[in-house]
């Protein structure tokens, strides 16, 4: 009988500790998390969305200086203004050949900014607030940690839509390369 | 009279339109929060509790360790997640680099067995993949004709296996600094 009643303790225990956390999560996460989401979502209703469509076809240009355009400000803007997934249709203002590296932007940006703005996936909010958890408890703020990856990922989707735009190029069919290369 | 009139009328539309918005957000907000966010909590402390509790994170920590505690490792990491079989997989959701990330938060970095500084490097690691399961998807959403998704998924894929690894690197570099003294 003790036997049953130690193992029935483990086994609520096991769960009352999950009941446990999720009870901090909820209030230590979800009331800022709430307000801020708010605040952008106000944010981006009095913007209007529309206005980064002229920014895409900006974007679209050739040449060395629309590269941080293409591949920091558009990505940036789009998942700000649009958030994960609807910001990948601003990939319809750029020529076919720059489509893949845009998405590859945008995309790798869903994730860097989770711990400034997440209103931009919320969903998939513990890919930033899985290791920031363990930060804070050490005791060390986790915004510096949140700052740098915020900044760290736009080097790094910059680095990205300039690699697979060069992979894309290289793998355009050779009938279509006068346009790939020159349009 | 008639401008007075006009002007309340004009005057009282401009303040139900900023309430309407901010009502709206409101409603979205708590929408995104019951649809998206509370239900991850609940599955993320699950996981928690068990990890907690049954000691499997001390033995999944344990054989972590090296591998989420130095650059090489975590370099490692990264290129395994960006390798193109594997990360049209691990996409899905986010779940995979969100149960890691928690993994290795709550265990590894809580505990201070691997220095706070890899949290940064960590966060591109375990992300590697990010939206490698979408990619046909997010193309089409960007009204791309049949041959640019043809090429651009395997480009996409391709590309990672070079970009997931440099990430990981910069944001190594990027975290001197971050938590002296940790």
């Amino acid at each position: 009988m003790d036997f049953l009643v130690t193992l029935a303790t483990g086994f609520i225990g096991l769960f009352q500790a999950g009941a446990n956390t999720f009870v901090s999560l909820v209030t230590g996460i979800v009331p800022l998390l709430l307000i801020l989401l708010t605040a952008v979502n106000s944010l981006i209703a009095w913007i209007g969305p529309e206005r980064i469509n002229g920014v895409g076809k900006w974007s679209a240009r050739d040449g060395l200086v629309y590269y941080p355009i293409r591949y920091v400000v558009f990505p940036f803007l789009s998942v700000f203004f649009l958030t994960n997934p609807m910001a990948y249709t601003m990939g319809q203002f750029l020529p076919e050949k720059y489509k893949p590296a845009f998405y590859d932007a945008a995309v790798s940006y869903v994730h860097p900014p989770l711990g400034i703005f997440p209103h931009i996936n919320p969903g998939e909010l513990f890919v930033w607030l899985g290791i920031a958890t363990g930060i804070q408890k050490l005791g060390l703020p986790i915004v510096p940690l949140a700052v740098r990856y915020l900044l760290i990922g736009l080097v790094v989707i910059f680095i990205r839509g300039i690699v697979t735009e060069r992979i894309t190029m290289w793998m355009w069919p050779r009938e279509n390369e006068d346009t790939a290369v020159t349009a | 009279m008639h401008t007075i009139n006009t002007w309340l009328m004009q005057f009282g539309r401009a303040v139900g339109g900023i309430v309407g918005v901010l009502y709206q957000a409101g409603r979205d907000s708590v929408d995104q929060v019951i649809v998206n966010i509370l239900p991850f909590m609940a599955f993320i402390a699950l996981i928690i509790g068990i990890i907690v509790k049954t000691g499997i994170g001390k033995i999944i920590a344990t054989a972590v360790a090296p591998l989420a505690g130095s650059l090489i490792g975590l370099i490692i990491i990264s290129f395994i997640a960006a390798l193109p079989i594997l990360s049209p997989l691990l996409g899905p959701g986010a779940v995979v680099a969100q149960v890691v990330g928690t993994i290795l938060g709550t265990t590894l970095i809580a505990s201070g067995e691997i220095s706070a500084r890899y949290a940064l490097p960590a966060l591109f690691a375990i992300d590697a993949q990010v939206g490698c399961d979408f990619i046909p998807v997010g193309l089409a959403l960007g009204e791309a004709e049949q041959q640019t998704v043809e090429i651009g998924v395997p480009a996409v894929l391709y590309s990672r296996v070079i970009t997931g690894p440099i990430a990981v690197i910069l944001a190594y570099l990027a975290s001197f600094g971050l938590y002296p003294g940790y």
